[in-house]
C-alpha cells in the first residue's frame, strides 16, 4: 500500500481524507475517548499478531463457512441478455449475511482485550443475532439495541439471538435511534465492548469493521481469477452504513478500471440527497435539517439500509468519485426480489435487492462479455413477512 | 479566557458556586426567560443554556424528552441565542455557557456562531461531542479564544492522567468534571469517588473544577461541595421539576424556590 493508496487511511484520528473536506473523525463525550483509543491501539496490535489473524481466519472457515460462493446467475444474465452476472452469496454465510464476519472478528478482539460483556445495536437484526450467535461461542453477556419498529418487522432474527442468549434493548424508532442509544448504554458501561455492526459512528469503529468486511473484495478477487479468469468490471452493492459495499470494494479501490456503485434506500440517500453533518460520532453525509439540529429520513422496506446516514469513508469516496453512489425505491426493490426468486431461486432479503435494482438496469446495456458482480449480503427470511404483505404469496 | 468566568470564580462567596442547566426555549421561549431569571435571582452564579439535537448521545431520559420537546415546537439556536441576549439584558453578571452538541454549530457555521454569541453576551460553550481530536473543536476553541470566550472541557471518570493533562492545557473558564460514566440524570455520583477525582485534578491546575452528572438534591449539592470543588452543576433535576409542573401556574416562582434550596446550603 503507497501513500497515494485509497486503501489506507483513515489517518489516527479517524479522518478519510484531508482539510475541510476530510470526512469521519471522533466526535463522542469524553467518558469513551479514553476507551476509543485505548480499542484503536488494541486493534493495531491484534492485525499485527500473526496468531489473532490466523484464529480469524479458523473460525471464518470453520464457524461461519467462508469463503462464500461467487455464483454465476446464468438465468438472470439470459433473462436479462446483457452483461454476465455473478452473486458473491454472502448471505450463504452463518446467521445468513455478511455481518458475522465483523462480528466474529470484533469479539475475538474483545477476549483478546479481556473485555467480559458486549453491546451492539442493530437494523435488520441481521447483526445483533451474529453477534449473539458468536456471543454465545465465546461466552460473553450481550445486550442488543433495536428500535421497535425494526422489531417488529425482524422478529426472527430476535427469536434468534434471544435463543443464543442475548439480551433485548428496545427503543422508539429503527436504527438511527438504535445507535443513538447504543452509544449511550456504552457510555453508561464503557468498560463493555461495544460491537459496532457498520462502518459507521466514531474512529476506529470504521476501520475496524471496513478491516473485517474486506475478506469479501478478496475472496473475490480469487474466486473470479479462478473461475472467470479475469476479474468482474463492475462492484455493485447496498448501502445503509455501508459494511458489506466497502467489504466488497475495498480491495478493488486502487483499480479504477472496476467500476464501483453503492446502492442506497431512496427515501433515505444521504449520499445522493444529503449534506455533510455531525451526528452519530462522525463526519459524514445525511439527511438532515438546515440547521442540523435534526436527523430526516423517510422508511424502506430494507430496514438494514434505512438509515438517514452512512459511513464516513463513502462520503470521501463519493467526494473523490471513486465510487459512485445510486438510489432504490420500494417498488424496484421488490421488482428485484421477485426476479432474482424466479429465476435462480435464491430468497434474498430486501437491503441486497437495493443493489439488484441497479444491476438489472446496469446488466441490459452491456455486452456479454461483461462481469457484473452483486454483493447478496443476507437471506429474505427475515423479510418474508413484509414481502407477502406487499406482493403476496403468489406474487400477484 | 471568558473574564466574568473568571471574575464569579475569584469572588470570595458563595464558596461553591451553582451552575444550572436549563434547556433553551423550554417550554416556550418566554417561560424559560422567566426560570432563567428565577434562577439568576435565586443565586444561581453561571446558567449553562441547553441548545437541543435529536441525536444528542450523553442525555438521559428527562433531558431527552426536553430536548424533543422544543425541537417540535420548531426552536433552534437562533431562538436559543435570543434568549441569550435577554439573560443577558437581565442580569450583567451570571455567567452563561451555551451547552449542546457539535452537529448544530457546524451547520451554523462556526465561525458566524462565535461572532453571534459574543454579541449576545454569552461567556462560554461547552460541546459534549467535541473531544481536542475533532477539527470543529480546533476551530471553535481558536474563534472563541480570539474573542475572548471559554471553551469548556470535560474531564470524565475514564479520563487518563495523560489525557487529563492535554485537556486542563487546553481548558478555559472552568473544568467540568464529569462524576459518574453515562448520561445525564441516571447514576448517582459516590462523594469519595468526586473527592479523589478532584484531588488527581488538582494535582495539576488551579483552574476552577465544577463537578456534576447525578447531582440530584441539595444534601447531594452539599455533600460535593466537601469535594474540594468550585462549583456543583445541577441540570436534571431542574428540568425534570419543570417537566413534571409544566401546568402549574406557579411554575417559575416554585423553580426558584428549588433554586435556592440548593443556593442555601453551597453559602
Amino acid at each position: 500500500m503507497t501513500k497515494n493508496s485509497y486503501k489506507t487511511g483513515p489517518d489516527e484520528l479517524g479522518y478519510f481524507g484531508s482539510g475541510e473536506s476530510a470526512m469521519g473523525g471522533m466526535a463522542v463525550g469524553e467518558t469513551l475517548m479514553p476507551v476509543l483509543h485505548e480499542l484503536n491501539q488494541g486493534f493495531e496490535e491484534a492485525i499485527k499478531d500473526q496468531s489473532f489473524l490466523d484464529e480469524f481466519d479458523y473460525h471464518c472457515k470453520h464457524y461461519i463457512g467462508r469463503p462464500s460462493p461467487l455464483y454465476y446467475a446464468e438465468n438472470l444474465t439470459k433473462k436479462l441478455g446483457g452483461a454476465k452476472i455473478l452473486f458473491k452469496r454472502e448471505h450463504l454465510n452463518h446467521t445468513l449475511s455478511h455481518k458475522v464476519t465483523n462480528s466474529l472478528f470484533q469479539v475475538l478482539l474483545a477476549k483478546r482485550m479481556k473485555k467480559r460483556a458486549l453491546i451492539c445495536e442493530s437494523g435488520a437484526g441481521q447483526h445483533f443475532s451474529a453477534t449473539a450467535a458468536v456471543a454465545a461461542k465465546f461466552d460473553m453477556p450481550l445486550t442488543g439495541v433495536m428500535g421497535d419498529i425494526d422489531i417488529a418487522r425482524v422478529n426472527q432474527n430476535i427469536i434468534k439471538a434471544k435463543h443464543y442468549g442475548a439480551e433485548l434493548k428496545s427503543v422508539p424508532g429503527t436504527l438511527k435511534e438504535a445507535i443513538t442509544e447504543a452509544i449511550k448504554t456504552f457510555s453508561s458501561n464503557p468498560d463493555y465492548a461495544y460491537i459496532c455492526g457498520s462502518v459507521v459512528s466514531s474512529a476506529p469503529y470504521p476501520r475496524i469493521v471496513q478491516f473485517a468486511q474486506s475478506v469479501i473484495g478478496r475472496e473475490i478477487r480469487e474466486q473470479s481469477m479462478e473461475q472467470e479468469g479475469r476479474l468482474p468490471d463492475m462492484l455493485i452493492a447496498c448501502c445503509g452504513g455501508g459494511s458489506n459495499l466497502i467489504g466488497m470494494i475495498h480491495e478493488f479501490l486502487d483499480e479504477p478500471e472496476i467500476i464501483k456503485i453503492g446502492v442506497e434506500a431512496a427515501e433515505t440517500a444521504a449520499l445522493s440527497n444529503g449534506t455533510p453533518g455531525i451526528m452519530q460520532g462522525m463526519k459524514t453525509y445525511m439527511l438532515q435539517t438546515d440547521d442540523g439540529s435534526k436527523s430526516l429520513g423517510g422508511s424502506s422496506l430494507g430496514a438494514g439500509i434505512q438509515y438517514f446516514s452512512v459511513g464516513p469513508q463513502h462520503s470521501f469516496l463519493r467526494d473523490q468519485g471513486i465510487v459512485k453512489y445510486t438510489s432504490a425505491t420500494d417498488k424496484e426493490i421488490l421488482e428485484a426480489y421477485k426476479l432474482i426468486a424466479s429465476t435462480e431461486g435464491i430468497c434474498s432479503a430486501l437491503e441486497p435487492m437495493a443493489g439488484a435494482a441497479e444491476l438489472i438496469k446496469q446488466a441490459k446495456n452491456k455486452p456479454k462479455d461483461y462481469l457484473i458482480c452483486l454483493n447478496l449480503c443476507g437471506t429474505g427470511e427475515k423479510d418474508l413477512n413484509t414481502i407477502q404483505e406487499h406482493i403476496g404469496k403468489d406474487f400477484e | 479566557m471568558s473574564d466574568r468566568l473568571k471574575k464569579i470564580f475569584t469572588e470570595k462567596l458563595p464558596k461553591t458556586k451553582l451552575v444550572s442547566y436549563f434547556v433553551g426555549c423550554y417550554p416556550t421561549p418566554e417561560i424559560s426567560l422567566e426560570l432563567i431569571k428565577q434562577a439568576i435571582d435565586n443565586g444561581v452564579s453561571i446558567l449553562e443554556v441547553g441548545y437541543v439535537t435529536s441525536e444528542a448521545s450523553a442525555e438521559g431520559p428527562i433531558i431527552k424528552a426536553a430536548h424533543d420537546y422544543v425541537l417540535n415546537k420548531g426552536h433552534n439556536l437562533n431562538d436559543i441565542i435570543k434568549l441569550v441576549k435577554n439573560i443577558r439584558d437581565y442580569n450583567q453578571d451570571v455567567g452563561i455557557v451555551l451547552m449542546g452538541y457539535i452537529a448544530n454549530l457546524y451547520k451554523y457555521p462556526i465561525s458566524n456562531f462565535v461572532d453571534d454569541i459574543k454579541v449576545s453576551g454569552a461567556d462560554a460553550v461547552l460541546v459534549v461531542d467535541a473531544p481536542h481530536e475533532l477539527k470543529e473543536e480546533n476551530q471553535l476553541r481558536d474563534a472563541l479564544n480570539k474573542n475572548g470566550l471559554s471553551l469548556i472541557k470535560l474531564a470524565a471518570p475514564t479520563t487518563d492522567d495523560k489525557r487529563l493533562k492535554d485537556i486542563v492545557n487546553i481548558a478555559s473558564g472552568f473544568l467540568y468534571q464529569v462524576n459518574v460514566s453515562g448520561v445525564t440524570g441516571v447514576k448517582s455520583a459516590s462523594e469519595t469517588d468526586v473527592t479523589n477525582f478532584v484531588k488527581r485534578i488538582r494535582n495539576l491546575t488551579n483552574i476552577p473544577i465544577c463537578t456534576g452528572f447525578g447531582i440530584k438534591s441539595p444534601e447531594d449539592a452539599k455533600k460535593m461541595s466537601n469535594s474540594g470543588c468550585n462549583g456543583v452543576i445541577v441540570g436534571s433535576a431542574f428540568v425534570k421539576y419543570i417537566q413534571d409542573n409544566l401546568n402549574d401556574k406557579l411554575l417559575t416562582q416554585n423553580v426558584g424556590k428549588l433554586i435556592k434550596s440548593f443556593t442555601n446550603v453551597l453559602e
